[in-house]
């Protein structure tokens, strides 16, 4: 349960893999926020070619927006790709040959 | 909560009349099975299973309305609820939990259940889907009936049933066609349901079965089974767990229903491998082990899918590796079938 936005989070995501439920504290936290970081960058490097951004915030939840300002508040993984889906209007499918070839210029 | 508080959960589903229920009976009788408690999907008459298993009478529950698919989820909710509750008022001890499955279940929807209530995840955690076969029928079934390949691509253990009754070569038939739909699952056989049970309720721990049999998987035509493909994708080097995440969360999202089964070990840095199990859009926790089983440390996945190729999926991983700038650990395929 989050305090600030009493939002309860009833599943961990299987991506979320060692750090389960609630923010660590001490010297895991660094490790933690790094890897956050990480994810939303790689993250980033794969919605890009949808117009969309995804931001690591405060350690609790992420933020997605596309160029319009609209916005998507997340929690893991498994809320990015259906949120995604409704900013792009379409399913993100990592299959898709344009995508592929897009990934493969590196066009972002 | 770690796995090891959790109360483990043996599904048993398997066509009809495959032998499920002549299975858990012996089973049941067996040393060190008096603690388990077992839930019996009702189907059609007057309770027959539930009489048969009279053995684990009280600790039965009767699930109402048929299937335990998704319309009737509840009905496996309040049941073990029902069984948390008398077992935390130390009523009962109960060290493992079976759910016997109607022979057209889909047990997808029972891992998700168990996966995705918000109680009964910190309580109980799958352990294995077993899939009873019948050596008579099965070939039958299999080319026939859609739920039995459903059942089959979700097993970690099949149990060949019957096979006295069944000539030798179709016996073997069937073993191929079930290595062919899924490869990742060990293989039993059982004769009048004499299995031991210590095999049924272990954990499944066969990633991948490399053909035991040196015999070569050849396909006949009229075997293949409704398009299903599999193929196993290694990783020399440790894997990003980040980044592979990343891309099997949104290929989940996307071809989630075409995707039958994932199944993996997974070299990630640490100091053991993590098992990655996956139904569909159901992935379990993933399991992290002390230790590798073997000296060799590589990334294995079995992925079986329908209606996706394995050349659509290689590519993309490829392309997504790149994205993510880890090109020194490209994925290598082999098509299992």
């Amino acid at each position: 349960m989050c305090v600030l936005c009493t939002g309860a989070i009833l599943q961990v995501h299987w991506t979320d893999k060692s750090t389960g439920a609630g923010i660590p504290d001490g010297d895991q936290l660094r490790l933690y926020r790094r890897e956050r970081l990480h994810r939303a960058s790689l993250a980033n490097k794969i919605l890009c070619h949808y117009g969309l951004k995804v931001e690591e915030w405060n350690g609790s939840k992420y933020l997605l927006s596309d160029r319009k300002g609209r916005q998507e508040i997340i929690d893991d993984l498994g809320g990015l790709w259906p949120a995604a889906e409704k900013l792009a209007g379409y399913t993100l499918n990592p299959l898709d040959t344009v995508l592929i070839a897009k990934l493969k210029q590196d066009v972002c | 909560m770690s796995a090891k508080h959790k109360l483990p959960v043996t599904i048993v589903t398997g066509f009809l009349g495959s032998g499920k229920t002549t299975l858990l009976q012996h089973a049941l009788r067996q040393q060190g099975m008096q603690d388990t408690a077992v839930l019996v999907n009702e189907f059609g008459m007057v309770g027959l299973d539930h009489h048969l298993l009279q053995m684990v009478e009280e600790s039965t529950i009767l699930l109402g309305g048929g299937c335990v698919c998704c319309s009737t989820r509840d009905d496996l909710v309040q049941a073990l609820t029902q069984l948390l509750n008398r077992v935390q008022k130390g009523e009962r001890d109960v060290s493992k939990v079976v759910i016997e499955t109607t022979g057209l279940a889909d047990p997808a929807p029972i891992v998700f259940t168990v996966l995705s209530h918000p109680v009964l995840q910190h309580h109980f955690h799958i352990q294995n889907v077993i899939v009873t076969v019948d050596a008579v029928n099965g070939l039958f079934h299999l080319r026939r009936q859609p739920e039995s390949v459903k059942q089959a691509l979700v097993a970690d253990k099949f149990i060949i049933t019957k096979t006295d009754l069944a000539p030798g070569e179709e016996v073997k038939q069937l073993l191929r066609e079930l290595q062919v739909i899924n490869p990742s699952a060990g293989r039993h056989t059982a004769v009048h349901g004499v299995i031991d049970a210590a095999l049924l309720f272990s954990p499944a721990v066969t990633i991948r079965q490399r053909a035991a049999d040196p015999a070569p998987v050849f396909q006949e035509k009229g075997t293949h089974v409704q398009d299903v493909n599999s193929v196993s994708i290694t990783f020399r080097e440790p894997l990003d767990w980040t980044a592979f995440g990343l891309w099997l969360s949104m290929l989940l999202h996307a071809k989630g229903e075409d995707i039958m089964r994932v199944k993996g070990l997974l070299d990630i840095g640490g100091a053991g491998p993590v098992i990655l199990n996956g139904v569909q859009h159901i992935i379990h926790p993933p399991n992290h082990l002390e230790a590798w089983p073997s000296e060799e440390r590589v990334s294995t996945l079995v992925f079986i899918m329908r209606s996706v190729s394995p050349e659509e999926i290689l590519t993309s991983l490829e392309a997504f590796q790149k994205a993510f700038d880890v090109k020194h650990n490209m994925p290598e395929m082999e098509i299992l079938q």
